[in-house]
């Protein structure tokens, strides 16, 4: 052995590389992408029983000069819906609503979301950059418990 | 030539663990500067013996040194 790291992932990035963790996410959680966002969104009427909560990630930053105006990803499961945009700062957002769904269970499908939002991005921008690098990929796994464990190897003179 | 390995856990919260093998020396501590600029910030770092360890290069040379003294004793 030689050093052991424990790293707390930064998101920064473009939307385009932010949306493949979104779809990667989504898959992951069992929710579906609606195609056309706006459309939702504007065809939402607001209706009694439906609750709102939103979670920002405190480390992101999606980088403004690829992002389109207003542009957002939908995404439903049951009577849960996830909206994922990006903030007035900068940085990514995600609104959680659902009718007749408390306040709590809400915030636990966005914090569920956005997690596993962190572990796509950073497994998506980790193995770019261990390909790079040169790296091989030895092994490459989800454990038990839901994680990604991903083990390279390369020679050096 | 020399076999340097990572291996990399992601939690399903997010959190990553980095373990660098192989590497010595400033080997190492570059493959981990790389991969903390790559994810983010450090958390916690444990630095193990071979970290410390000379790179394959040097401990020959120590090998042959000691082998000299031997002879001269």
């Amino acid at each position: 052995m030689s050093t052991v790291l424990i790293l707390t992932p930064i998101i920064i990035g473009s939307w385009p590389t932010i949306s493949a963790a979104v779809v990667g996410a989504a898959a992951a959680l069992g929710f579906t992408m609606q195609k056309a966002a706006q459309e939702v969104l504007q065809g939402a009427k607001v209706e009694e029983g439906v609750q709102n909560v939103e979670i920002e990630l405190a480390e992101s930053e999606i980088l403004a000069q690829s992002l389109a105006v207003n542009q957002q990803i939908v995404l439903t499961k049951g009577d849960i819906r996830l909206t994922v945009e990006r903030d007035a700062r900068g940085r990514c957002k995600v609104c959680a609503s659902g009718k007749g769904r408390s306040k709590e269970e809400l915030k636990q499908a966005a914090e569920e979301f956005t997690q596993r939002l962190t572990q796509c991005f950073v497994y998506n921008k980790v193995m770019k950059e261990l390909k790079s690098k040169s790296f091989q990929v030895v092994n490459e796994e989800v454990t038990q418990d839901q994680g990604i464990r991903i083990h390279v190897r390369r020679w050096v003179d | 030539m020399a076999q340097h390995e990572v291996e990399i856990s992601i939690s399903k919260t997010g959190d990553v663990k980095v373990h660098v093998k192989g590497a010595k020396g400033k080997a190492c501590l570059e493959y981990a500067q790389w991969l903390t600029e790559v994810i983010g910030t450090v958390k916690s770092q444990q630095m193990t013996s071979e970290l410390y360890e000379p790179e394959a290069k040097s401990r020959i040379n120590l090998q042959q040194n000691l082998k000299v003294e031997d002879d001269s004793a």
